[in-house]
């Protein structure tokens, strides 16, 4: 199994200095107290899923940033993932900004799934200069609880950006990104990859400020079947 | 008669002149000295109609009675006698008035009198320029020199060559004789200066609709060089509907070309605002997304309903509509960049097919709430359905749907779920009138 450890340029100088060999608990424990040590811990929106929940700093999406998340392909369940973290929002009374999907999103479904669709804001836009003005805006809102996007390409500056905008209206902001991004780098607060997996959705955390990254959770989202 | 009565006179010396200019050229008008030429007066006399005409819009939102004069010096009344209670004492209003003067850009000089002639004549001193009772405007009046006087330049030097200097040495002189020397029109017009004789001033009526328009001296080729105008020509428009204590759903913008038709741009609010802060706001996204055909050489105004204000900004107390205020102003934002039907909300319908049991609807537009589907939906949709081979592997169904013989669009389908090689579950059905399979969401 793949493990990948980032490390915090703030610990490289530590490690060397250290001068001894380290199991790799040693040297994650270490990166996870080094970036814990930036300030206090990130608000969380709880994702439904406590598996993933205990993963994650503070216990669930960052609210105030910028979450991306890197799908293997459409329909692997990677709204489900988010559906009962936007419910709870919705049901606190913020609004959830969907800005140009790919595909419509399935008002039956969400209703279904107790999604309130009073709360729901559908906003189709011309270019991807507009998708990431609308995101931008939306996510100052301190009537919106969530905002979710799919731009086509997005360079650091502006995922910069939009942090900045979630963090002033307090929402969460979700990117949702084609796999091959997670070759690059991002400010985002928090990067998961998602795999298609037979029982439901593979989800490896790919970056986590604040938090672990590299280990791989299957979660059982994209149930077919009605509770 | 004028018991009561207070004057607020606002004396506007450069009011063409102001009217006309943009930032940048008022800069370079100071540079060169300020001269208007005379080819250009004509110009201006319609000019200063047209903001005398604004401005009186706007002076309505403090006053239900204002005046104005143009000739001899551009003068605007405000009868306050009845308004001070309402905003919190002399003081207090006319700071304020002063302060959104300055911001439209106009140069002024305010006084206060119980006369409409005092008053005007008051925003020529230099300093004690608010007097509220008649004996206080009486000694006023008295210090001052006879210069200031409203009167024709020969009557003037008639008084000088009688040897008279102040207003006091005049007022000093009995009615009867001033009126036998100098005129009974001089007599009249000191008993009005003084608040003795009535002054009736024709009541400005406010109009049903409102139109302004904002002539440049110059060619506008950029929207952002209209930001400054539309800045002034929404603060006078608050006034005027703070004074009809209404407010706007819709209005119009019209920027003139030379030899070319008008550019027109009609901002359209969620909730109605009369606020120039968050109508500029507005105006300028939709500004900045306009190209323009060619240079802008005036800029209209128009608004022809009005709503009552009685949801504004300002008006709120709880937390909950603080907070539909604020999506009110992102959608305002939102539509005005991106257009309203590109802004919507969610609705179900009740309807089996699939395609048919959900809408768009306006943001926020309350819906009834049909039964939900028995069986499971998928989170993303395909509209319409595309036509696919039939899938290989079937994880679940079928769930059979058959609607819409009612209407013409009549629907057999078995529904199952499907698994796509790259492990994405498809939502599919098989029309059974055809035999075709077609894929319709994806379990995202």
């Amino acid at each position: 199994m793949a493990y990948t450890v980032h490390i915090h340029s703030r610990c490289v100088k530590y490690i060397i200095a250290m001068n001894t060999p380290m199991t790799l608990e040693q040297l994650a424990r270490l990166c996870r107290d080094a970036e814990g040590s930036h300030g206090p811990r990130p608000a969380a929106a709880p994702s439904g899923f406590a598996e993933l929940d205990a993963r994650l700093p503070g216990g669930g999406w960052p609210v105030g940033a910028i979450a991306e998340l890197m799908s293997d392909a459409p329909g692997i369940g990677e709204l489900s993932l988010m559906v009962p973290a936007l419910s709870r929002l919705a049901h606190a009374g913020r609004h959830i900004v969907w800005i140009a999907p790919p595909y419509l999103p399935y008002a039956p479904a969400l209703a279904q799934r107790g999604l309130p669709l009073e709360r729901v804001l559908l906003i189709q836009t011309g270019s991807l200069k507009e998708s990431l003005w609308a995101m931008e805006q939306a996510l100052r809102c301190p009537a919106v609880g969530a905002v979710l996007g799919w731009p086509a390409s997005i360079v650091d500056r502006n995922v910069r950006r939009l942090q900045l905008a979630a963090a002033a209206g307090g929402s969460l902001g979700i990117l949702y990104r084609p796999p091959e991004a997670a070759r690059e780098s991002s400010p985002a607060a928090l990067r998961l990859r998602l795999h298609a997996a037979p029982d439901g959705l593979a989800v490896e955390i790919h970056k986590s400020r604040g938090g672990n990254a590299g280990m791989t959770l299957r979660l059982a989202v994209a149930s077919t079947v009605l509770a | 008669m004028s018991a009561g009565r207070l004057w607020l006179c606002i004396r506007l010396p450069r009011l063409a002149h102001e009217a006309l200019a943009t930032a940048a050229h008022q800069a370079a008008d100071a540079a060169a000295g300020c001269g208007v030429d005379h080819a250009v007066i004509e110009r201006h006399a319609a000019i200063e109609q047209a903001a005398m005409e604004r401005l009186a819009a706007w002076a309505y939102q403090w006053s239900s009675l204002v005046s104005y004069r143009l000739a001899d010096g551009p003068l605007l009344w405000l009868e306050l006698g009845a308004s001070r209670a309402l905003f919190g004492g002399y003081g207090a209003l006319l700071a304020k008035l002063t302060a959104e003067l300055t911001q439209l850009g106009y140069s002024h000089a305010c006084a206060l009198a119980p006369s409409p002639a005092g008053a005007a004549l008051l925003t020529q001193a230099d300093e004690q320029r608010c007097v509220t009772t008649q004996a206080q405007l009486r000694l006023r009046l008295e210090v001052l020199p006879l210069a200031l006087l409203a009167l024709p330049p020969q009557v003037l030097a008639a008084l000088h060559s009688a040897g008279l200097r102040h207003i006091g040495q005049l007022l000093a002189l009995p009615d009867a004789a001033i009126a036998r020397r100098f005129g009974p029109a001089v007599s009249l017009y000191l008993q009005r200066l003084c608040g003795t004789a009535s002054d009736p001033r024709p009541a400005w009526r406010m109009p049903a609709v409102y139109r302004a328009r904002f002539e440049f001296d110059a060619e506008v080729r950029a929207t952002t060089a209209l930001l400054f105008p539309l800045r002034r020509l929404l603060l006078e428009f608050q006034g005027y509907l703070r004074g009809r204590d209404c407010a706007v759903l819709r209005f119009t913008l019209q920027l003139e070309h030379y030899r070319h038709p008008a550019s027109a741009v009609t901002i359209g609010m969620s909730a109605p605002a009369r606020d120039a802060a968050q109508l500029l706001l507005l105006a300028r996204e939709r500004l900045q997304a306009l190209a323009l055909p060619a240079p802008v050489n005036a800029l209209r105004l128009q608004a022809l309903e009005f709503t009552a204000a009685s949801v504004l900004q300002g008006d709120f107390f709880g937390s909950d509509a603080q907070q539909l205020q604020q999506l009110q102003l992102l959608l305002d934002r939102l539509q005005a960049r991106l257009g309203d039907q590109q802004v919507r909300g969610l609705a179900l319908e009740a309807d089996h097919r699939p395609e048919r049991s959900w809408r768009l609807v306006a943001p926020q537009q309350p819906t009834a709430v049909p039964d939900l589907p028995a069986g499971v939906r998928p989170c993303s949709l395909l509209q319409p359905p595309r036509r696919i081979e039939a899938p290989a592997v079937l994880l679940s169904g079928p769930e059979r749907i058959e609607s819409g013989w009612w209407d013409g669009g009549d629907v057999t389908r078995d529904y199952y779920v499907a698994r796509a090689v790259d492990g994405a579950r498809l939502w599919v059905f098989q029309d059974l009138a055809r035999g075709e399979w077609y894929l319709q969401g994806l379990w995202a």
